[in-house]
């Protein structure tokens, strides 16, 4: 397992223009990445149901994240306070 | 600056009877304080804890007097090449001493490569290569924090690609590398043995069962792909805002039937909450399913299993 793969799926979950583009190609998208042949032929073997879903979740997962991180800032508990005006 | 030098890791003291708890949730905290003679043990999230205000922290503190703690992390992304952060650890490890939990965790999970952070917990390709890494990862966690952190199964909707070996075997060799002991969340096994059509009890007697320290339990739902060629494919995701399904409480008992240690019980629900008396209705299944399965052993030993 190299760090080039773990980063390419990293990229590949987080990342829709990539992800569109190597559904239509995986393996022309692969090698792009210059990752080894091996990697290529596991990532034309990919779960695309999966891959659509966990990058689905992740995404919703980062969106919560960053609206929490806002709540935490004097601007988003500002925000906040006055939603909570009566 | 790191906080400790490589320390020898330790075993955290063995308690002597199971205890079953929550995890700790702003919205849930009056709940759990006005219920603490029916909790035993207190769940938090390190990650939350770094960001919060020192009110917050002693707070905690307080918190820490009237019930045990544990400290639950969610974003060290221990299996990865990629060596764990220093400035994570230095936090987990501050965190650890000042809380003094009866033990610490963190997922088996890749949250972030090549400074891409992924936003949760990812599935490692299941390979000898992710095995050592992450038991080298563990190693410098429980190095830098100086105890072993018990390792917890993720959830999954998706077989991470170049794989050459099952959830289970990769899991149970990262235990086993690592010297960790497994915190064992069933409702991952159960929404992974839905999704990847694998039986949930032979993913069970896969581990040695005195390695099972701790148990997770939370709900889920189903969700649906977008249509291609192929049509629509549904997996069920473990979202920690529905109640426990039925089989989970199932799998307690098979683990109660297993294992003879005292275990740590913890319902984890992070939103849509219920109101509190059906949380800890929810514990008392809990409770009950442990002691049936404790008690099939008694009775019938290992046939007492499924």
């Amino acid at each position: 397992m190299r760090s080039e793969f773990e980063a390419f799926l990293a990229r590949l979950y987080t990342d829709a223009q990539l992800r569109a583009r190597f559904l239509a190609n995986p393996r022309a998208e692969a090698e792009r990445h210059q990752l080894t042949r091996d990697e290529c032929e596991a990532l034309e073997r990919i779960d695309r149901a999966g891959l659509e879903l966990s990058a689905r979740s992740f995404a919703h997962k980062r969106t919560l994240k960053a609206a929490q991180r806002h709540r935490r800032t004097w601007l988003g508990r500002l925000t906040e306070a006055f939603r909570r005006r009566p | 600056m790191a906080v400790a030098e490589a320390r020898e890791p330790v075993r955290l003291k063995a308690d002597t009877t199971d205890r079953f708890g929550l995890t700790w949730q702003p919205a849930l905290a009056a709940g759990i304080l006005a219920n603490l003679d029916r909790i035993d043990v207190v769940e938090v999230i390190a990650e939350e804890q770094f960001s919060a205000s020192s009110r917050a922290a002693r707070a905690l503190e307080t918190l820490a007097q009237q019930v045990p703690l544990l400290v639950h992390g969610v974003a060290l992304g221990p299996a990865s090449t990629a060596r764990v952060e220093t400035r994570r650890l230095d936090r987990l490890a501050r965190l650890v001493n000042r809380v003094k939990p009866a033990f610490w965790s963190e997922h088996l999970a890749c949250v972030r490569a090549g400074n891409i952070e992924i936003g949760h917990l990812a599935a490692a390709p299941r390979t000898a290569a992710t095995i050592d890494a992450t038991a080298a990862n563990l190693a410098r966690a429980a190095s830098v924090v100086g105890s072993r952190p018990m390792v917890e199964n993720i959830a999954t909707l998706m077989d991470p690609p170049a794989s050459d070996r099952s959830e289970a075997d990769w899991t149970s060799s990262v235990v086993g590398a690592s010297g960790c002991d497994l915190l064992l969340d069933l409702h991952n096994v159960h929404a992974n043995s839905l999704n990847f059509g694998f039986d949930p009890i032979d993913y069970l007697d896969t581990f040695d069962p005195e390695r099972i320290g701790a148990i997770h339990l939370a709900g889920g739902c189903w969700i649906e792909s977008t249509a291609d060629d192929e049509g629509r494919e549904r997996r069920y995701l473990d979202d920690h805002l529905h109640d426990v399904p039925d089989p989970v409480y199932s799998l307690l008992a098979e683990v109660g039937a297993r294992v003879r240690r005292p275990l740590t019980v913890i319902l984890e629900r992070d939103g849509r909450f219920p109101p509190m008396q059906h949380l800890l209705w929810q514990l008392d299944r809990a409770r009950a399913a442990l002691a049936e399965g404790r008690l099939r052993a008694a009775r019938y030993g290992a046939q007492g299993r499924k």
